[in-house]
């Protein structure tokens, strides 16, 4: 990865985490002090190097692993913000790489349940519950968006 | 990739079709934390495929299913 797209990917994950949001294109190119073009350009090397995901045909950011830009069943509070994940696991791994507690408000997909787990120096307070992956860790990134 | 209730609550949901792989959460907890704890490190370089398949190894998450390409 080159040097300026290392920089892009670490402003955009910058303001992901400030503004709890995805930035637009315009606000990841006044941050980086690059054009427009620049940023559409090095999102889609980033995209293409699996450092972030973005929508069909648009320069426009859906994944920042863990972090969502779109509503999930996985929100995370922690730090006096929430973030959605965009799974269960990237719901824990958000409270990882803030390295902060967290609350991760979630549900059973069977029943609907709502369940929360609080995160406490990097443990669940209820350990009872189970985390399923349906795919293959050789096919993550066949369809990450499904994954 | 969900947290459930219980083994029961995966096998309703998944009504037939093939499991996956099914792990507690304090297992969870542990490969989130290996797998993610840097990504916003000012000095954070992109793992190499080596480097991810060391933290599933680590975890526990070994055999065909936890296998990256």
């Amino acid at each position: 990865m080159q040097d300026h797209d290392l920089e892009l990917r670490n402003v955009t994950y910058r303001l992901f985490v400030e503004l709890g949001r995805a930035p637009t294109v315009d606000e990841a190119a006044e941050a980086a002090g690059v054009t427009r073009a620049e940023v559409e350009e090095g999102w889609r090397r980033l995209h293409d190097e699996h450092a972030l995901v973005l929508e069909p045909q648009a320069a426009q950011i859906r994944m920042a692993n863990p972090f969502s830009a779109v509503p999930t069943p996985h929100r995370v509070r922690a730090a006096g913000r929430s973030w959605y994940g965009n799974c269960a696991w990237d719901a824990f791994g958000i409270c990882a790489a803030l390295h902060v507690d967290g609350r991760i408000e979630t549900s059973c997909p069977d029943c609907g349940e709502p369940l929360a787990v609080e995160v406490r120096d990097e443990r669940p307070d209820d350990t009872s519950l189970l985390f399923h992956c349906l795919v293959p860790a050789a096919q993550w990134w066949d369809d990450i968006v499904f994954t | 990739m969900n947290l459930f209730r219980s083994e029961e609550h995966i096998a309703r949901w998944l009504a037939g079709r093939s499991p996956g792989a099914t792990i507690p959460v304090t297992t969870l907890c542990d490969l989130a934390r290996a797998w993610w704890s840097d990504r916003l490190a000012p000095g954070w370089q992109p793992h190499t495929r080596d480097q991810n398949q060391a933290i599933l190894d680590g975890v526990g998450l070994t055999g065909a299913f936890w296998q990256l390409p």
